[in-house]
């Protein structure tokens, strides 16, 4: 019986498309810019609703297992199969479809936006978009330390378009860190190569589960060293969050909102390879939870002593990631479908925050909640959409965070964590806290009489409909969480049967 | 005792570098210094890649005419690391451009090279 | 004569220590310029452990790439901004 394996059409499209992209409009003439990037993001978010499910090979070849006649990762069969090996799945489709939706708004955003130097700036958005569908589409080592890479080196060069010396700074400190801990990764690759012979991570867990490996786990836990070290800077998790909190506040907030997608799934994608490969050693999830628990309450204490809008978000993003790697740590079914819920949420819901703060640049930009007040009469509609953000951001029934926090607490109390139950609604509680005082002095207090202008502002219409969409978005998973919920599910079944 | 071998070597190599370069990375002031020590940590996992691939008694990953293949095949080094290693290094340039690139904008600003004047915190 | 693998043994030696010393020598200079030509020669020492390890092809890029372009880098980085170290 011969099979025949063909490799799916749409995932190099989702690779070379924003590469060709990113070169293509380095060398464009200006007025050329806009409908080029616009046209191929896109094309982009089409591919990403219609592709179908499938694999794609680079080299190396699935085995056929004879008794069965279906193919399998058998490492019996051949002694070294490289088999460097993309998936696009349900979590891929759900995932890639929100952040090119986020791009979208994101590249039409930045043209009307900046004035020079577009071109350089929305091939950095493109590479930024091809570094997140990677992370998540890959299956094997080698390319995930690819796309951790250079994912981190073009955060460093979003982080430092936005011109400011706070944003060079935290630039450079990120591509410091990001060189330390690439290396980390790389080292991780060598030593997970060299204990199983195998660069794709099913291949590498079937041999790791078929053979003992005795007191070679050693080099499995420095291999894990490597791999959480990764995971803090790529997601900005707690004791190097600073990094990447950073990084968020002093970029552009719709580069932001394209980041803030970015590290959920960075964590979500290293987060799953990490509990398949390293789930059955001892300790692990512990570490994880740990890292998760102390994310959550550091993020939310510093969103509190914050005076900047901008940065009352960022360490609220930060806060947040705490609730999806919490989620991957626990590790149990509920936990790893609240977890992965809770990215998607997130990502939506922060989107709808950095899009209304992207708006106040359109009123004087100033975002601190020193400088800026009255801006609720000036547009009623961004204050009641930062409103129904922050409401949706603290899990407030009707909106979708709620369900997502649900089920993380639920997983919590099922796995006799009640301390982290009451942990997520405190962290919630103080969300609210934080945005409303934010939101409070910037759209609702009252202006002082001589230093009001009463000029007109038009806000951009993309910007109003993209408001609105993820709104809606966030109304529509709220009220019907199924939507969501039958793309993450057998992701989870399959993560889980391993 | 342990057998000296030449992989023995280049893992004691690699370890000496990638430790020499981490260190510098974190506990020297100059920025330009930084920069020299993580191409330093970058030479020494490319090392420890390598060193990795290595297999004693091995030959050269080329089928040269007349060998057989089966010969070839038990005896030729891993190629998969020297994939990883090529890309390493072309991804260790391009961090260095970056790098420098933003060291020369954070000059500019404030007249010194020393990290811990430029990374201080500020006020915002 | 010497056997193949013994002058491998016999390089791999030397470009342990010379690896070393232009590692430790590279971050302890005062004068930037220095240190960058002296990480470009622990680059060749690097090249030839790889060439001693089986890898001649990587010898050759790591040879073009670490003693050229890499300090090529720095020493532009250099010369835009300052030669010395300040105290």
């Amino acid at each position: 019986m011969i099979e025949s394996i063909s490799n799916l059409w749409s995932i190099p499209l989702l690779v070379i498309i924003p590469m060709l992209t990113a070169i293509i409009v380095n060398f464009l003439y200006d007025k050329a810019i806009k409908p080029i990037a616009i046209s191929s993001a896109i094309v982009i978010l089409i591919i990403s609703i219609i592709s179908p499910y499938g694999y794609h090979w680079f080299c190396g070849h699935p085995a056929l297992n004879p008794e069965t006649l279906t193919f399998t990762f058998n490492p019996n069969i051949f002694g070294y199969k490289l088999s460097l090996e993309f998936i696009f799945g349900p979590l891929q489709h759900i995932m890639i479809f929100i952040s090119s939706l986020i791009l979208l708004f994101c590249v039409i955003l930045s043209t009307i936006g900046l004035t020079k130097h577009q071109g350089p700036y929305i091939a950095l958005l493109f590479l930024l978009f091809m570094s997140s569908a990677i992370v998540i589409m890959v299956n094997d080592l080698y390319h995930l330390w690819i796309a951790v890479e250079i994912g981190s080196l073009i955060v460093v060069g979003v982080a430092a378009a936005s011109g400011t010396s706070i944003s060079h700074k935290a630039a450079l400190k990120y591509g410091l860190f990001s060189a330390i801990s690439g290396a980390g990764l790389a080292v991780s690759l060598a030593l997970i190569l060299g204990l199983t012979g195998f660069a794709n991570i099913s291949d590498a867990i079937m041999y790791l589960k078929q053979f003992n490996i005795g007191e070679m786990s050693t080099v499995l836990y420095i291999a894990f060293g490597f791999f959480v070290l990764s995971w803090m800077y790529a997601g900005g998790l707690a004791p190097i969050h600073p990094l990447k909190s950073e990084v968020y506040g002093a970029s552009y907030p719709h580069a932001t909102t394209l980041l803030q997608a970015q590290s959920k799934l960075m964590l979500v994608a290293i987060g799953i390879i990490m509990l398949r490969l390293f789930g059955m050693l001892p300790f692990v999830k512990e570490v994880m939870i740990f890292l998760s628990v102390i994310t959550m309450m550091i993020g939310v204490i510093m969103a509190l002593i914050q005076i900047d809008f901008r940065w009352i978000i960022a360490y609220l993003i930060i806060s947040h990631s705490g609730f999806v790697t919490l989620g991957i740590g626990l590790g149990t079914y509920e936990g790893l479908i609240g977890g992965i819920f809770q990215a998607v949420n997130d990502i939506i819901y922060m989107t709808i925050l950095l899009l209304c703060c992207e708006a106040l640049f359109y009123f004087g930009g100033k975002t601190s909640t020193k400088e800026a007040y009255g801006i609720a009469k000036k547009s009623p509609f961004i204050a009641t959409a930062t409103i129904l953000g922050a409401i949706a951001a603290s899990g407030i029934p009707p909106f979708n965070g709620f369900q997502s926090e649900i089920i993380l607490i639920q997983a919590c109390l099922k796995e006799g964590f009640p301390e982290i139950a009451v942990l997520i609604l405190m962290v919630s509680v103080t969300t609210f806290i934080a945005l409303l005082r934010g939101i409070y002095r910037i759209f609702l207090k009252p202006p002082e009489l001589q230093s009001y202008d009463d000029s007109n502002v038009d806000l951009p219409k993309v910007l109003i409909i993209g408001i609105i969409i993820f709104i809606v978005l966030s109304i529509i998973i709220g009220i019907y969480p199924d939507i969501v919920l039958r793309f993450i599910i057998p992701v989870v079944k399959e993560v889980l049967s391993i | 005792m342990i057998e000296v071998t030449i992989q023995l070597l280049g893992f004691i190599a690699a370890a000496i570098l990638i430790v020499v370069g981490i260190g510098g990375m974190l506990f020297l002031d100059n920025l330009i210094k930084k920069i020299i020590a993580f191409t330093l940590l970058s030479d020494g996992v490319n090392l420890l890649l390598v060193a990795l691939a290595y297999r004693e008694g091995g030959i050269v990953p080329i089928l040269l005419p007349g060998m057989s293949i089966s010969d070839f095949t038990s005896r030729a080094i891993l190629v998969f690391p020297a994939g990883i290693v090529l890309t390493n290094i072309v991804i260790g340039v391009s961090t260095t451009a970056i790098l420098v690139a933003l060291v020369i904008m954070l000059y500019r600003r404030y007249g010194t090279l020393k990290a811990s004047v430029i990374l201080k915190g500020e006020r915002r | 004569m010497i056997e193949l693998s013994s002058s491998f043994m016999i390089t791999a030696y030397v470009m342990l220590i010379a690896i070393t010393i232009g590692a430790i020598a590279a971050l302890l200079q005062k004068d930037l310029l220095r240190a960058a030509f002296i990480s470009g020669a622990e680059s060749i020492a690097l090249a030839f452990f790889f060439q001693a390890l089986l890898a001649p092809d990587l010898g050759l890029t790591q040879a073009i790439v670490g003693t050229v372009l890499l300090p090529g880098i720095i020493i532009l980085g250099i010369f835009k901004t300052r030669r010395t170290e300040e105290e």
